[in-house]
């Protein structure tokens, strides 16, 4: 299948950055995530189990986290990216109760196949200056 | 609650969860989702032409990690990676399956890494979503 590197689309560049998500975190959410999300691992909910771990304290479920970076792409190009989106991400470090979380992503590449065009795009997720969660998606523009 | 699943006791190419676990995506699970989540997707208030209500794709992280919870390692797992492709968002109403399979066993400093491959279809078989996750498997006695 020939591929051809684009430096724009339809008003989209390589280089654009995709619009910045922060959003506090406290207990009262991680708590929310875990009854809708059914994980009651007691690390993420129970402050005097958590101490025990070597977080010290309670930490957001990653997948808390993956949903921003959902939100994020999602209101940047919903159709692209629910309707045939792909994401390949890494968790570095653990989100606190207390912490922001900022989602931050760029336009790295606009490759053009049979298939359609594609955004290739890096993405990161960072409390203050540390990074905790890494990785790429790729949805149709 | 099940037994813990050993790392010894995966193979790699074996499937993971056998029958496929089902979800049902409900009004109250989607609604919930999105209020945990923040998620003011102004598409996920609109009902569809067809009548339906579709729910956030990384609901996917919900569906499937409830399917593999139903088989689970010791305590202290990590979840370290996480690839997903959403061909479509789940919609209120349908039950999903999400089968899994033991794509390879590794060890790196010292931990056991699990990565399996996931795909969720629908109750008419349409693909919804795949994936590969990666954990690091908990160790008995850890």
């Amino acid at each position: 299948m020939s591929e051809r590197a684009l430096k724009y689309w339809e008003g989209l560049s390589v280089g654009d950055v995709l619009p910045e998500l922060c959003q506090q975190v406290d207990q009262t959410m991680i708590n929310a995530y875990a009854d809708a999300s059914g994980d009651i691992n007691p690390l993420h909910i129970d402050p005097e189990f958590a101490k025990t771990t070597i977080f010290g304290k309670t930490i957001a479920h990653g997948l808390l986290t993956l949903a921003f970076v959902s939100r994020v792409l999602s209101h940047w190009n919903w159709h692209g990216w629910a309707y045939g989106g792909e994401l390949d991400i890494a968790f570095l470090g653990p989100v606190y109760p207390g912490n922001e979380v900022r989602v931050s992503g760029e336009v790295t590449a606009i490759i053009q196949s049979e298939l359609g065009v594609f955004a290739h795009c890096e993405l990161a997720c960072s409390c203050d200056d540390k990074v905790v969660l890494k990785g790429k998606a790729v949805c149709q523009i | 609650m099940n037994e813990y699943v050993a790392y010894e006791s995966l193979v790699e190419g074996a499937d993971f969860l056998q029958p496929a676990p089902a979800f049902e995506v409900t009004q109250e699970r989607v609604e919930s989702y999105i209020q945990a989540t923040g998620d003011q997707t102004k598409q996920l208030e609109n009902t569809l032409v067809s009548g339906e209500r579709i729910a956030p794709p990384m609901l996917a992280a919900v569906y499937v990690i409830e399917a593999l919870r139903t088989r689970v390692g010791p305590p202290g797992g990590i979840h370290a990676k996480q690839k997903f492709k959403f061909y479509r968002p789940a919609k209120i109403g349908e039950t999903l399956f999400t089968k899994a399979k033991v794509l390879s066993l590794y060890e790196k400093k010292g931990r056991q890494y699990v990565e399996m491959s996931t795909e969720t279809k629908n109750q008419t078989g349409e693909l919804i979503s795949t994936g590969i996750i990666t954990r690091i498997w908990g160790k008995v006695d850890e």
